[in-house]
């Protein structure tokens, strides 16, 4: 999917295919090669009937009989207005690097209700902070420290093998030089989510050595029994951390289970009124502070109505 | 077989090509991503390429707005997972299509310069190429052997030109003499970005 040629190449290879059949006949060699290559994708067909039709359809120009036309000057309006607009594009992308100078330092970073923050930390790491989170974040030395008391966190960590980056959230521990993950905490325990490189994960109340996770890996490391077995799963990492576009992805989640992901992020709470439809799976993709479409979008999916009420979306099921 | 392909080819010239641009504002306007239109027009025109027969076709702008509008509610069909803004875009996409005003309907007259205006915003050296072959009917070895270039140079220059073609065609580069765009219904579904 991500491999998928883009429309552009197929355009411009269509059109390589009609500049070169106006040269003359096609060899049978190129005949076989067009097909074989016309076969690959429908919309390589699209592309080739289109350049066809713009080509002959110039020959309408035949009636010109040699009068040069004369230069158009809306082109020139419009060249200038795509230099400009490309010229945007490099001015935002230099506007995305940032300079951090290294020192030692605590902070607290805190985020209230739906708020999602990014914030570059002392060490150049940087810390995409979901929802009713609160961090605490320490550069020692040796030891580069980050308390997670409630919430969830995504770090891109800075390589510096000499002082490790630690995570801690009640007893769990996960440790890391130079990566990019996820944790989460919840009742029991951490989700920990590697999107880069490795980490080491543990907890202290348990003993036993540190579990590796790696990239496109999750894990859930329990504060009583520890870290449980890595599951490999890329697709859903990407989905749950879509929550640093502020956005949620659903892909066949329980109807239940989406609507406490909604409610963390927001004060009007979504309240499921029937039982009958907390099972409902669901798929989608939703931006976390609008929990009334995405109510309505589910309820209209399974026939269920929806009544906003002071600070509770009450989904019911329909008669 | 040949023959019906030629047919079809040059209908799409006539009366497709020149409806690109209105159908792919308008995707642009139903759909998230911009680089879906693209897409979606290349899929519609192979339907379209491949149609047994174009005879029962009376209005030609109106199916090509058809024909894009059901790849484009295929694709999002088929994509595994649905972004909020899709129920908005199969709205969009039941927008009900505009009638082809008379003025739209490009003549034998309005069509040969609209072909004019196209060749003559090429840049130099490619509207040469394109004056000598289009409208002076010279064949490309004989264009290469006059400019004193190899066929390969032609035939760069040829790609270069068609694609610059085609791209003014998909931005509607010449429907300057068209009737100006409705813009009540246009606005109304720009909110997005």
């Amino acid at each position: 999917m991500i491999e998928r040629e883009s429309a552009a190449d197929i355009e411009a290879q269509a059109v390589r295919w009609v500049v070169r059949a106006d040269q003359g006949e096609l060899t049978l060699a190129e005949r076989t090669e067009l097909d074989a290559w016309l076969t690959g994708d429908p919309r390589r067909q699209g592309a080739h009937a289109r350049a066809e039709a713009a080509w002959l359809m110039l020959d309408r120009a035949k009636a010109l009989g040699g009068a040069p036309a004369e230069r158009s000057l809306s082109e020139r309006g419009r060249m200038g207005r795509r230099r400009l607009l490309a010229g945007l594009g490099v001015a935002a992308a230099a506007c995305a690097a940032i300079v951090i100078a290294p020192r030692l330092l605590s902070a607290r970073y805190g985020t209230a209700l739906g708020e999602i923050r990014r914030v570059p930390l002392s060490d150049g790491s940087m810390a995409a902070i979901n929802t009713d989170t609160v961090l605490d974040v320490t550069m020692r030395p040796r030891l580069r420290q980050v308390k997670l008391d409630k919430g969830e966190a995504w770090f891109q960590v800075a390589k510096d093998p000499q002082r490790p980056f630690v995570v801690e959230s009640g007893p769990v521990r996960v440790r890391a030089v130079g990566t990019a993950f996820s944790v989460r905490r919840r009742e029991g325990g951490c989700d920990v989510l590697v999107t880069e490189g490795v980490v080491e994960a543990w907890s202290q109340d348990v003993g036993g050595a540190p579990r590796r996770v790696g990239a496109g890996e999750r894990i859930f490391v329990s504060d009583e029994v520890g870290p449980a077995n890595p599951a490999v799963a890329p697709i859903d990492i990407t989905r749950n951390l879509a929550w640093r576009e502020g956005q949620i992805v659903l892909d066949g989640e329980a109807f239940a289970t989406a609507a406490a992901e909604f409610n963390r992020y927001n004060a009007r709470k979504i309240v499921i009124a029937d039982d009958s439809m907390a099972d409902e799976k669901l798929v989608g993709w939703f931006r976390t502070n609008e929990p009334e479409s995405f109510a309505r979008a589910a309820a209209s999916s399974f026939g269920g109505k929806v009544t906003v009420r002071g600070d509770v979306i009450l989904v019911e099921a329909g008669e | 077989m040949q023959d019906g392909r030629g047919r079809i080819v040059a209908w799409l010239g006539r009366e497709i090509l020149p409806h690109e641009a209105d159908v792919r504002a308008w995707l642009r306007r139903s759909l998230a991503a911009a680089g879906d239109a693209d897409d979606v027009i290349q899929e519609a025109y192979c339907r379209l390429a491949n149609l047994a027969s174009i005879d029962h076709i009376e209005n030609p702008r109106a199916y090509f707005f058809q024909a894009a509008r059901s790849v484009a509610l295929e694709q999002i069909r088929r994509a595994r997972v649905v972004r909020i803004e899709t129920v908005t875009q199969i709205d969009a996409l039941n927008v009900e299509l505009d009638e082809p005003s008379p003025e739209r309907i490009a003549g034998g007259r309005r069509e040969l310069a609209r072909v004019q205006r196209l060749i003559a915003a090429l840049p130099e050296r490619c509207r040469r190429i394109f004056e000598m072959r289009k409208i002076e009917g010279l064949p490309q070895r004989e264009i290469a052997r006059r400019m004193g270039v190899t066929e390969h140079v032609v035939e760069n220059e040829s790609v270069r030109g068609l694609r610059a073609i085609l791209a003014a065609l998909a931005e509607g580069e010449t429907n300057q003499d068209a009737v100006p765009r409705r813009s009540s219904s246009h606005d109304r579904t720009r909110k997005r970005r």
